[in-house]
């Protein structure tokens, strides 16, 4: 916390200094890792963000804008879609925006990204070749990782005694009224398909039928449906087992010993949040230059010490310390890993899918 | 509008009064450039929207069709309707109960006493009702405020379940529009003429009779305002239900807002969204024809 403070106040220390000097050309200077900064200067100093809510901390921003001189500006948006309609609808200028992994193949699809030069982005070398060259975007061509994550199964040992290892021991009779979940539909039935052995990506409507009889006897047992925090519920003793981000889950861990953390035995969505650069981005040079930013060690740490996901960045982890790393619900193990999926894009069926979750609860 | 325009057939006379001239219009025209812009194009897009279709990314394709609407009329939505207009109906009748006789006594006390007691019911307003609305949670969870008192006091052994429930949900729309209950009372009450009280009690009536026979009637218009401003906006919430109610047991706010985002079906949610106009243009439609019937 102390850290983090003495970097805010000096990112701020730095900001005013170069806002009095007029000459933020001159402050990269000690940052050797950022050779594209004099390309960046020559371009308007600018630099629009599109991301999501609670995952960019303030204080790494403010750090890019005092050190490049670029003027950054934030928006945030707390679902994929709602970026995808502000996008598809043609609003805002955006030259970075942080879309998950079935959403990147979607756009890629679309041809809505601006193909990404990775001779400006030398930091890409940190990051762990797991999290490189996935099929929703074969070669890094369009996308840049930022962080990864999985969903998993986080319970209150005072509350629930018995080991937990997967699904089934989540939802059961006893459990009624003690679960949160993800507010989230293509989540929920991707756990209830992984119950019945078939892939979260085979959403054709015979498996749909399937999930279907799975979660009408899951969702009555539920208590709370929240993706934003689904922390709060666990913390306030409102429910004692959750089935949630992985980020949420390690903050529980830290916070609390009586907390444990398992990654479902049926197998779980690991997602992966990139940066990319929609095609119509007026400052491109500018995103490229935040990518590599990011992606230096010392500002990927600061991400991983205030929203605790999986870090793809290697030489980041070299920085967090014992006790982040042993976090399960921060960093899986990599057997736990092989046995995980992402997510395709299922296009249309997203419909689908928001309609099955929506007739289940309402009934 | 139309009653801007001149009646026809009326004379020269009365076309000089009630025809607006120019300087008239030109007051008028921020209101209606207002009208126009936030009022008749939003509403004319969201009609035109719910009649198209949606490509695999959630864009609009316009393409005309009515499946929406087939959709939309199908028992499962109708079902969540229901559940909302049952909410709805539940904050009004209790924002009643509680809001006239708050109401009433501020009109009728003093004078200076009026202004810091109207002053106080608005004070909640100074904080955004998100930051309200989160406040309740640390106050009903489980380890919250009540249960630690109630436990604390003997009254129960187990904390109780609170958050999360319909009894939540409800709270939560009533603490939030209960101040658009009592204002438009207020205001009635504060009309309210002493002499017409007085003269039901000189005719014999006791206070039973003269509340029921003379008060409410001359506060009517107050408390059907007051409803309408309760009921309305109570249906389409879905900020309150979503979070004091955890999600369960959707509203029709909610799953609008659902097609809008995680179900890329924008034309099915404005389809929804047409629907629920239509219903409120129906419902004001008849209290007024029924208002006219009295008359």
């Amino acid at each position: 916390m102390k850290t983090k403070t003495t970097t805010l106040l000096s990112a701020l220390a730095a900001l005013a200094v170069a806002g009095c000097g007029k000459a933020p050309e001159t402050a990269p200077a000690e940052n050797t890792t950022q050779p594209q900064a004099p390309a960046a200067a020559a371009e308007s100093k600018q630099l629009s963000i599109y991301c999501w809510s609670e995952y960019i901390p303030q204080s790494v921003i403010d750090e890019f804008a005092a050190r490049t001189g670029i003027k950054v500006s934030v928006e945030n948006y707390a679902s994929n879609e709602e970026m995808l309609a502000k996008l598809g609808a043609g609003g805002g200028n955006y030259d970075i925006i942080q879309p998950s992994e079935y959403v990147v193949e979607a756009l890629v699809k679309e041809n809505l990204l601006h193909p990404i030069d990775h001779s400006k982005i030398p930091n890409l070398k940190n990051l762990s070749p797991q999290f490189l060259n996935l099929p929703f975007d074969p070669g890094n061509k369009f996308s840049v990782p930022f962080m990864a994550g999985t969903v998993g199964i986080v319970w209150n040992t005072e509350l629930i005694t018995g080991d937990i290892k997967g699904f089934s021991d989540v939802f059961k009779p006893e459990n009624k009224d003690k679960i949160v979940v993800l507010d989230d539909a293509r989540e929920i039935v991707s756990w209830a398909l992984l119950s019945q052995g078939i892939p979260v990506n085979d959403v054709s409507d015979g498996n749909l039928e399937k999930a279907r009889g799975v979660l009408a006897n899951w969702l009555p047992l539920v208590k709370v449906y929240d993706s934003d925090s689904p922390k709060t519920a666990l913390l306030n003793g409102d429910v004692a087992i959750g089935v949630v981000w992985g980020g949420e889950g390690a903050i529980l861990l830290n916070e609390d010993k009586k907390f444990r953390w398992a990654v479902p035995a049926e197998g779980t969505h690991l997602f992966i949040d990139s940066l990319a650069i929609p095609k119509d981005a007026k400052n491109v040079a500018n995103a490229e230059a935040f990518m590599n930013f990011i992606l230096q060690p010392e500002i990927s740490k600061q991400i991983s010490d205030a929203f605790p996901y999986t870090n793809p960045n290697l030489e980041a982890r070299k920085l967090l310390t014992a006790e982040q790393l042993a976090n399960p619900a921060s960093f899986p193990t990599d057997e736990e890993i092989a046995k995980m999926e992402t997510f395709k894009d299922v296009g249309a069926q997203s419909s689908k899918i928001d309609e099955l979750v929506t007739s289940l609860k309402v009934q | 509008m139309a009653g801007l325009a001149a009646a026809p057939g009326a004379n020269d006379a009365q076309n000089y009064r009630r025809a607006p001239g120019l300087f008239a219009w030109l007051v008028l025209a921020p209101l209606l450039a207002w009208l126009v812009l936030f009022v008749v194009a939003p509403t004319v897009m969201l009609v035109a929207v719910s009649f198209a279709e949606r490509d695999a990314l959630g864009r609009i394709v316009w393409i005309f069709t009515t499946e929406n609407y087939v959709r939309a009329f199908d028992w499962l939505w109708l079902k969540v309707l229901l559940v909302s207009v049952w909410y709805a109906f539940l904050t009004t009748v209790i924002c009643m109960a509680v809001g006239y006789p708050v109401a009433y006594t501020i009109g009728r006390a003093p004078p200076r006493w009026r202004s810091l007691l109207l002053m106080l019911v608005m004070v909640p307003f100074w904080t955004s009702f998100l930051i309200r609305t989160y406040a309740w949670i640390t106050i009903l969870s489980k380890e919250g405020l009540v249960n630690s008192m109630l436990l604390n006091a003997g009254f129960i052994s187990q904390p109780v379940a609170l958050l999360y429930t319909p009894f939540a949900i409800v709270l939560g729309l009533v603490y939030n529009f209960l101040p658009f209950m009592i204002l438009p009372i207020y205001t009635s009450v504060e009309k309210l003429d002493n002499a017409m009280i007085e003269a039901a009690y000189d005719l014999g009536a006791g206070p039973l009779r003269a509340f029921s026979q003379v008060i409410i009637p001359l506060t009517r218009p107050g408390i059907a305002a007051g409803a309408m401003l309760v009921f309305v906006p109570s249906i389409a919430m879905f900020a309150i239900t979503t979070l004091m109610g955890g999600g369960t047991n959707p509203t029709i706010g909610e799953v609008i807002f659902k097609q809008f985002t995680s179900g890329r079906n924008q034309p099915f949610g404005a389809a929804l969204g047409t629907l629920l106009l239509l219903i409120f243009i129906l419902a004001l439609w008849l209290t007024r024809k029924h208002r006219e019937e009295n008359a």
